[in-house]
């Protein structure tokens, strides 16, 4: 079962994988890569882009 | 009777669960709304920033903008509200900041917890605009990918670690020196502006801005009026930075972040008080209109410290002595061959210091929250100090690591062409220079 509640009535943490562990640090990982890799990924695109100005091949 | 009783106390009872409700509720939309007023002042940061570029850097620069903001939101999430419940005692964390862990069942949507995600959400504003103010001082020549590094070092790390220290009702520099910083004059500017310093100092100068005999000149941006606009647009935004670091009690008198008592009245009359007495200071000085609305937002800042204190006539003066003097700190950091875009170190890091020495000159004395002393000379001036280091030793140290892996300094034959040409799919004024299209007539 995905919902970590089964009713309204007095609930706390409702957010979905509040109650798995696992799943929750699955993503929680997965978003901190996600970061990780979009910093890497314009690192690249802006090596590549000063080296097309270095041998004059920018469009 | 008794049954009466019984039934008058059944309505107590309900109305006194109502009126909890009620005053959880209005802090929930407090702080909700305090924090879409502050999204202002990144809209005027990015609208100062590209104005302030060259036509050629324009998207470049406002991608770059961007990005800070968007970096720092998930950075202050995955370790930010962390480091600022768990160090207020200096660099040994408390139990108090698991809350803060992004797996804590209060970083989410929680029925039991109606505070943490808007708190959250403030103080993320709060660190995006610490790295925001980094950012224009830094255009036309920094690796986006360096700069979201630092911007992610200064907003979720550096800027909340001395929060937790100064900005904190139990941080070291309240408990210990009385240190008193409403508007967080040198705990976001002081801050934000010397880390910068410490950044510029290893990146160097844009291309052309200084003469081989170190003579400066100027590099004008391509549009002044947006740039005007922005700065006004930030000064709305930090009305509701200013109301984000007012406590809401809920049924109580507000307080500020130390539990001094205070009004919303203190912060009208002053933070407006100080913003006219900065803008008419920096016509005086220099009757230009990028440095009067510079010289607005300096006086705010000016006056951070002390805004649920002083005499709104004093602030005006505070606010006037910024106005007339950044301009002067700029021009120093120029003659040092510091390149600094927009003013930034001038309007954040002078202005705060202003700001938090003022404190020191003019409310010591008054008493502390609690057990806690008050605001003294001596207090104001080792917390300056610590702003001071604080902000400039990480930024100059981390600046020079990037550079030492070339990850900080885009180079000169890009900086030439033009950093949009270079390396933005997307042109920010595409039609000019061009005929324009003809009309077709309509048959």
């Amino acid at each position: 079962m995905i919902s970590p509640i089964e009713k309204w009535d007095g609930a706390e943490a409702y957010f979905t994988f509040a109650n798995s562990p696992t799943l929750l640090y699955g993503v929680l990982i997965a978003s901190a890569v996600f970061v990780v890799f979009a910093i890497l990924y314009d690192a690249t695109h802006e090596a590549g882009a000063y080296k097309k100005v270095a041998n004059g091949t920018t469009k | 009777m008794e049954q009466q009783l019984t039934e008058l106390a059944a309505k107590v009872a309900t109305l006194e669960k109502s009126t909890g409700m009620a005053n959880t509720v209005n802090i929930e939309i407090y702080y909700f709304w305090a924090t879409a007023i502050m999204v202002l002042i990144h809209v005027g940061f990015l609208a100062y920033e590209m104005g302030a570029s060259r036509s050629k850097n324009v998207l470049a620069s406002g991608i770059k903008n961007i990005l800070a903001f968007a970096f720092i939101i998930p950075t202050f999430y995955f370790f930010g509200w962390w480091i600022y419940l768990a160090f207020p005692n200096g660099f040994i964390p408390i139990a108090d900041g698991d809350a803060g862990l992004p797996w804590a069942m209060a970083m989410g949507p929680n029925l039991a917890d109606n505070a943490s995600g808007v708190f959250w959400a403030a103080f993320t504003l709060f660190a995006a605009t610490t790295a925001s103010i980094m950012s224009g001082a830094v255009i036309e020549r920094i690796k986006v990918y360096g700069f979201v590094i630092l911007a992610i070092l200064l907003g979720s790390v550096v800027w909340i670690l001395a929060c937790s220290w100064g900005w904190h009702p139990s941080g070291w520099m309240l408990t210990q020196l009385g240190y008193h910083d409403f508007g967080c004059a040198g705990i976001v500017h002081i801050i934000a502006g010397f880390f910068a310093l410490g950044v510029l100092v290893n990146l160097g100068s844009r291309i052309g801005k200084f003469n081989p005999d170190g003579t400066p000149n100027d590099l004008p941006g391509h549009n002044i009026p947006m740039v005007l606009i922005g700065l006004m647009l930030i000064i709305v935004g930090f009305f509701g930075f200013l109301a984000a670091c007012v406590i809401f009690n809920g049924g109580a008198q507000w307080t500020n972040i130390y539990g001094q008592p205070v009004t919303l009245s203190a912060i009208g009359f002053n933070t407006l008080m100080a913003f006219g007495g900065g803008l008419i200071g920096a016509y005086v000085a220099t009757r230009d209109p990028f440095w009067m609305m510079s010289g607005g937002l300096a006086g705010i800042i000016a006056a951070a410290g002390g805004l649920d204190l002083w005499y709104p006539p004093l602030a005006f003066l505070l606010g006037a002595s910024s106005g007339l003097t950044i301009k002067l700190f700029y021009d120093m950091l120029t003659k040092l061959g510091i390149d600094d875009a927009v003013g930034a170190v001038a309007v954040h890091g002078w202005g705060g210091i202003i700001g938090v020495m003022a404190v020191g000159i003019f409310a010591a004395g008054y008493p502390g929250p609690g057990e806690n002393p008050g605001p003294t000379l001596y207090g104001q001036a080792i917390g300056t100090v610590v702003c001071i280091v604080i902000g400039f030793v990480p930024g100059y140290i981390a600046s020079a690591i990037l550079n030492l892996f070339g990850a900080l300094r885009v180079p000169d034959d890009a900086q030439l062409l033009g950093l949009d040409k270079t390396k933005v799919p997307s042109s920010a004024y595409p039609e000019s220079g061009k005929a324009p299209a003809a009309t077709v007539p309509a048959e």
